[in-house]
Formats: C-alpha cells, sequence, structure tokens
C-alpha cells in the first residue's frame, strides 16, 4: 500500500510551498484552505509590492498558486477547514468540514500553515485612536492605497503633505503581552515608505523607532535607500499618543536624538503593527493537541536546529503559525517541515 | 550654555534664508562623499573630543542634516560648528558618513553668508589670518591673543601678563620663528595675493570682518600694483 498523503492546513506561502515541495518529492499533499483562494494573508490584506525587491505580490502569489493548482500530487480543498483529528503518526484521521458537508480522510503527517494575523491597534493601544480617527490606518490598509495608488487622507480624500509611521504597535509591549518582535514591520514601513516617496513625491515621510531591525540584506535593500534616497526622516522616539488638532492630526513623542519633545502635525499616521498567531493556528493546534508558546504561536520542539517539528510527533508547523516570519522564512521553513513530513510518513508506513 | 534645539531660537529668521543656505550646504560637492544615512549609533560622538568638553554632538549634525530639518540645521549652524575641532576623529561612521566634513562644508557657507556666529568664532583670529595673509607664512607664538581663546583655561590670562619673563625663564628659544619666520620670495608672495583674490578668500573676509579685509586690501594691492598687476579687490 502506498504511503498516505501529506495533510497540509493553509494556503497561504507556507502551505503552497509545503505541498509543492511534497509533489515535487513525488507524494500526495491534501490542502486544506478555508478561504475559497490560495495566497494566504499577502493575498486577502491585498498587500502592493514585496520586500526586499518590491515584486508584485499578487503575481508572486499567483506564481506559488500556479504551482499546485491542477497538479495531480495536490488535492486542494478551497473553502473548508479541519474540526476534527484523531490516530496518530502514519494514519490521522482528519475531519475536513466544507459548508454543511464533512468527510474524513487519512494522512500519514500533517503540516499546520495557518499562519498569523494583523495586530488590532484598537484593542490595546487606544492612544493612537485608531477607531477613533479617520487619517489613523494600519501598514494594511496603506498597502490597499499604495496598491491603487491612491494614498489619500481618508478624512477628506486628499493627498497628505506629511505622513508618518509609528513602529512597534503591538510588538515589544509587556503591557500588551506581545512581547516578541514581529521582525519584518520595520522592512515592510521602511519600504511603504519608499513607495509614498515614489508616489507622493512632496509628502514628507517620518518613521518613529525604538531601533530598527532589518534582517541581512534588507539593510541596504530597503533601509539605506529609504533614508538615502528618499530622504524618509527616521526619528528615534516612538509616538506617545495621537491627538485631533483642527482637522490634521497631533503626534507627541520625545525626539531622542536632540533631546526634545516633539508635537507634530500630521495628515496620516500610520501604525506599524505586528503579527499575532491566527484564529486557525489557535484552533488548530487545540485540535491537534500541539503545545503553543506564552504568545499562542505553535511551540516548535528544536530551538534553532529544528523549527518545525511539534510536541505531537508527525504533526509538523511552519511559516507565520510558529511566530512572526516573513516570507523567506516562512517559505523555507516549509520546504523543511515537508521533508520532516515525508521523513516521518516513510517511516511509519502501514503496515501491508 | 545648553544648545537650544527647540527650533524657537531663530524663529525671526525667515524659513527662505535657512533653506538657501542649507541649499548651499548641499550643493557642496563633498556632500554626497560626506552623508549616506544616520544609524544613531554614536560611534562619532564617543571619538569625539569636542563632544567631552561641549554641548557638542556630531551625531546631531548628520541627523539634522539627513534628516533636512532646515530649523535645526540654521541653529547647528550658528550654536555648534564652531565647537567642532576639525580632527575628524568622526570619519570612522559606519555608514560612512564623515560629520567633520559636513561641518567644514557647514563652517564655509557660514563664512561666506557672512554669519554673525562665524564672525564671533573668528574674531580671535584675525591677527593669526592677517599676518598669513599679508606675510605669506606661518604662525608664531606672539601672536595669540588669551582672550579670544576661553578654552585655553582662566590661568593662561594671568601667564599672558608676564609672558616675555616667563620666555625668558625658558631654556629653549621659544620667538625665534618671530623673526625669521616672515622671509617669503616675493614672487611667491605676489602668487599667493593673487590666489587668495581668484579663489574668492578675500570675498570670505570681507564678509566675516570687513576692517581685517580695508587693511590687508591695503597691504596686498599696493604690492600687486608695484609688480605690474593691475587688481582691485572691490
Ligand atoms: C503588513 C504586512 C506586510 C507584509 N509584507 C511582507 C513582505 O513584503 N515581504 C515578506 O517577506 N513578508 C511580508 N509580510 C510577512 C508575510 O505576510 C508572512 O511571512 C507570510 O504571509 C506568512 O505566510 P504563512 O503561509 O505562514 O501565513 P499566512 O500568509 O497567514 O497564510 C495562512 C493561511 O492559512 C489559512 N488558514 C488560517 N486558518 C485556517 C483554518 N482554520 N483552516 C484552513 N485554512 C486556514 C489562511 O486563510 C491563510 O490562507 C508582511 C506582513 C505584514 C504584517
Ligand atoms: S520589526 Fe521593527 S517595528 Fe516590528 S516589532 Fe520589530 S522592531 Fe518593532
Ligand atoms: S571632526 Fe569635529 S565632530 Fe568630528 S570627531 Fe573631530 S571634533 Fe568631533
Ligand atoms: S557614527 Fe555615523 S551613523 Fe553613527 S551616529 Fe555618528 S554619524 Fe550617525
Amino acid at each position: 500500500m502506498p504511503e498516505q498523503p501529506i495533510l497540509i492546513i493553509g494556503g497561504g506561502p507556507a502551505g503552497m510551498e509545503a505541498a509543492r515541495a511534497i509533489a515535487d518529492l513525488g507524494y500526495h499533499a491534501i490542502l486544506v484552505e478555508k478561504r475559497n483562494r490560495l495566497g494566504g494573508t499577502p493575498d486577502e490584506a491585498g498587500y502592493a509590492a514585496l520586500t526586499p525587491d518590491f515584486r508584485n505580490a499578487g503575481e508572486a502569489m499567483a506564481e506559488m498558486a500556479a504551482r499546485i493548482e491542477n497538479n495531480p500530487f495536490v488535492n486542494l480543498k478551497l473553502n473548508s477547514t479541519v474540526t476534527a483529528a484523531s490516530g496518530s503518526v502514519g494514519n490521522f484521521e482528519v475531519t475536513i468540514q466544507n459548508g454543511q458537508a464533512s468527510e474524513k480522510i487519512n494522512a500519514g503527517a500533517v503540516i499546520i500553515a495557518t499562519g498569523f494575523q494583523h495586530f488590532d491597534p484598537g484593542r490595546e493601544t487606544q492612544q493612537y485612536g485608531y477607531y477613533e480617527f479617520d487619517d489613523v490606518i494600519t501598514l494594511v490598509d496603506l498597502e490597499k492605497m499604495l496598491r491603487a495608488h491612491n494614498v489619500v487622507r481618508p478624512s477628506n480624500g486628499k493627498p497628505p503633505e506629511r505622513l508618518c509611521f509609528i513602529q512597534c504597535v503591538g510588538s515589544r509591549d509587556r503591557q500588551i503581552g506581545n512581547e516578541y518582535c514581529s521582525k519584518v514591520c520595520c522592512g515592510i514601513a521602511s519600504k511603504e515608505a519608499i513607495e509614498v516617496r515614489q508616489q507622493l513625491p512632496n509628502c514628507k515621510v517620518f518613521i518613529f523607532y525604538i531601533d530598527m531591525r532589518m534582517y541581512g540584506y534588507w539593510e541596504n535593500q530597503i533601509y539605506w535607500p529609504a533614508q538615502e534616497k528618499y530622504k524618509v526622516n527616521y526619528v528615534k522616539g516612538i509616538v506617545t499618543e495621537v491627538l485631533k488638532k483642527g482637522d490634521r492630526l497631533l503626534i507627541r513623542g520625545e525626539d531622542t536624538t536632540m533631546g526634545r519633545p516633539m508635537e507634530i502635525p500630521m495628515d496620516i499616521v500610520v501604525l506599524s503593527v505586528g503579527m499575532e498567531p491566527s484564529a486557525g493556528t489557535c484552533e488548530l493546534a487545540k485540535i491537534f493537541g500541539v503545545q503553543q508558546n506564552k504568545y499562542k504561536f505553535i511551540e516548535t520542539l528544536g530551538g534553532a536546529l529544528d523549527t518545525v517539528t511539534t510536541s505531537v510527533e508527525g504533526v509538523f508547523a511552519c511559516g507565520a503559525a510558529t511566530g512572526p516570519a516573513d516570507l523567506e522564512d516562512s517559505v523555507s521553513s516549509a520546504a523543511a517541515a515537508a521533508m520532516k513530513a515525508i521523513a516521518a510518513v516513510r517511516k511509519h508506513r502501514p503496515l501491508e | 550654555m545648553a544648545l537650544d534645539l527647540s527650533g524657537k531660537k531663530y524663529a525671526q529668521v525667515s524659513y527662505e534664508e535657512k533653506e538657501r543656505l542649507f541649499n548651499e550646504v548641499k550643493a557642496d560637492l563633498r556632500y554626497e562623499e560626506y552623508l549616506y544615512g544616520c544609524y544613531e549609533c554614536g560611534i562619532c560622538v564617543a571619538a569625539c573630543p569636542s563632544a567631552r568638553f561641549y554641548d557638542f554632538s556630531p551625531r546631531k549634525i548628520a541627523q539634522a542634516v539627513a534628516r533636512e530639518d532646515i530649523d535645526l540645521v540654521y541653529t547647528l549652524m550658528n550654536d555648534s560648528i564652531w565647537d567642532c575641532s576639525q580632527c575628524f576623529s568622526c570619519d570612522r561612521c559606519p555608514r560612512k558618513n564623515s560629520p567633520g566634513g559636513i561641518i567644514t562644508i557647514m563652517r564655509e557657507v557660514a563664512v561666506k553668508n557672512g554669519l554673525a556666529s562665524a564672525q564671533a568664532a573668528l574674531e580671535g583670529y584675525g591677527r593669526v589670518v592677517y599676518k598669513i595673509m599679508s606675510t605669506g607664512t606661518q604662525v608664531s607664538p606672539d601672536m595669540l591673543q588669551p582672550s579670544a581663546f576661553p578654552d585655553w583655561g582662566p590661568h593662561v590670562k594671568e601667564i599672558s601678563n608676564n609672558l616675555d619673563v616667563w620666555r625668558r625663564a625658558l631654556p629653549p628659544e621659544t620667538l625665534h620663528t618671530t623673526e625669521t619666520g616672515w622671509q617669503v620670495d616675493d614672487k611667491t608672495l605676489i602668487e599667493l595675493y593673487l590666489i587668495w583674490h581668484m579663489t574668492g578668500v578675500m570675498d570670505m573676509i570681507k564678509e566675516v570682518d570687513e576692517g581685517l579685509f580695508m587693511i590687508l586690501q591695503d597691504v596686498m594691492e599696493e604690492r600687486l600694483e608695484e609688480a605690474g598687476y593691475d587688481v582691485s579687490f572691490e
């Protein structure tokens, strides 16, 4: 009897890459995605261009999807989710729900790739007025505007003259409980800042930060050009509060370098929201009984040496389901999960 | 005195004027090589001798300029750049900035535009400039005026009152250069005068010290005329 297929849950970049890797190696994958299309959060949230090379996000996700759509080794189940699971490595029995219908399938191993959700800035950091002021938006809202080439103040439809980013919103914050760095927001804010300057050369752009955290080459791919070529103003000092003044916003904070308080009028304030585990990631962790860490991301047990093995044998996790990750990390960990899942299935072939 | 970076200090100077000066700084050919971006790492500050003694920071210079904060640059151009000792220890910046180099440009712009701060900063050097430019040769120990160098410390004034006596008490000769150092070949001197004229050095001096300019003008025009050049510094 041939090996059982490997079940992948989540059709974002990580899930798509895991499915492709499994198919390329000649194994069967079942990919369950709750939305009606592949592409994950970059597709759902409508990202414009991707770090670090400004590649069109829609195109990049479509390319990943094309490799597994109509692939005989990949059984795609859209509009579906997993509601129950039993069994163990070599033979999991999993219930897949599609609308009213539910079916049971068998899988030799499982890869959870259910990703993240953006931090909701209205939840805890009310001092930034996300739900109060129309012109306070998030990185994700700005992605959509950039994609449409229509960066305007939501309050009056006019292009902003001054726009700022506030970093670490919902990250690195003990008060909120998200003590971790979300890893990508410094790069993404810088990338968006460049795009704003490209689309609106007269708009002054500020980034208020604790420290800028750039991944390896992102340093001179994104950060340096933002500063040197596009004259984005990086000001060390996180904004304390956003107030309304006339028809503009007023940000208050400290300019640490110059050692002075600052109160600067802004037309748009962009909150650099970080990542939290998606609802799906939390649900799937419960269904498969895998450990979650303090922040509810799925815990992987191998430390730095194994980033995909969970507390349940035969169940692996990858991408942003295991913690903040950019595409590069997500796709790399997905390939590692695919490899380990295949190895697990081979080791636990059901008896003939 | 503490550096006032509130942006309010020079509120009476128009934004356009501040912008004009900053654009002059940015137009300098060296500017591109002296400034990239700034990390806020503070390496330059830790290396900077002036930062130890004054409320001065090469990082603030780099930051203000990189941010293109026109008000801030103007304030620094007036109240800060003269504290730099131009040692270029800050050149070890990981972004390859040269705060000291940026300051050089800012100082030149300040001098060319006769900013009051430039005049004040250069006041103590009047005699040095006069001596060097009129004779074409170096500074000698009798030329420095302690009153112009507060950073020499209070006791210097006291000592300078009886400097002749102190000097005579020293075994080595300290003042011989005041006599011997001034022999400059006529041809060299004329060439120097012409260079200072043609490169705009005299214009700069006119901006910062009208009196000094007039004295130098007298000396130079006369010598140049004798040598057969019809040069006017007006
Ligand atoms: C504002 C912002 C901009 C970003 N821009 C970039 C960028 O430019 N470059 C870059 O490298 N990274 C970027 N990132 C990071 C990037 O989005 C992530 O690295 C990547 O999306 C992680 O992929 P993933 O597949 O692990 O998770 P996701 O993309 O979140 O995909 C998870 C998938 O699982 C599905 N799912 C969830 N729950 C269930 C369930 N119960 N059942 C079935 N399916 C489920 C979801 O519908 C989704 O399709 C950005 C992040 C943010 C916050
Ligand atoms: S990546 Fe930057 S903005 Fe995001 S949490 Fe880390 S330090 Fe803060
Ligand atoms: S050149 Fe000026 S700013 Fe640079 S280290 Fe020397 S004194 Fe400091
Ligand atoms: S050393 Fe360079 S990067 Fe660091 S603070 Fe100074 S100017 Fe900025």
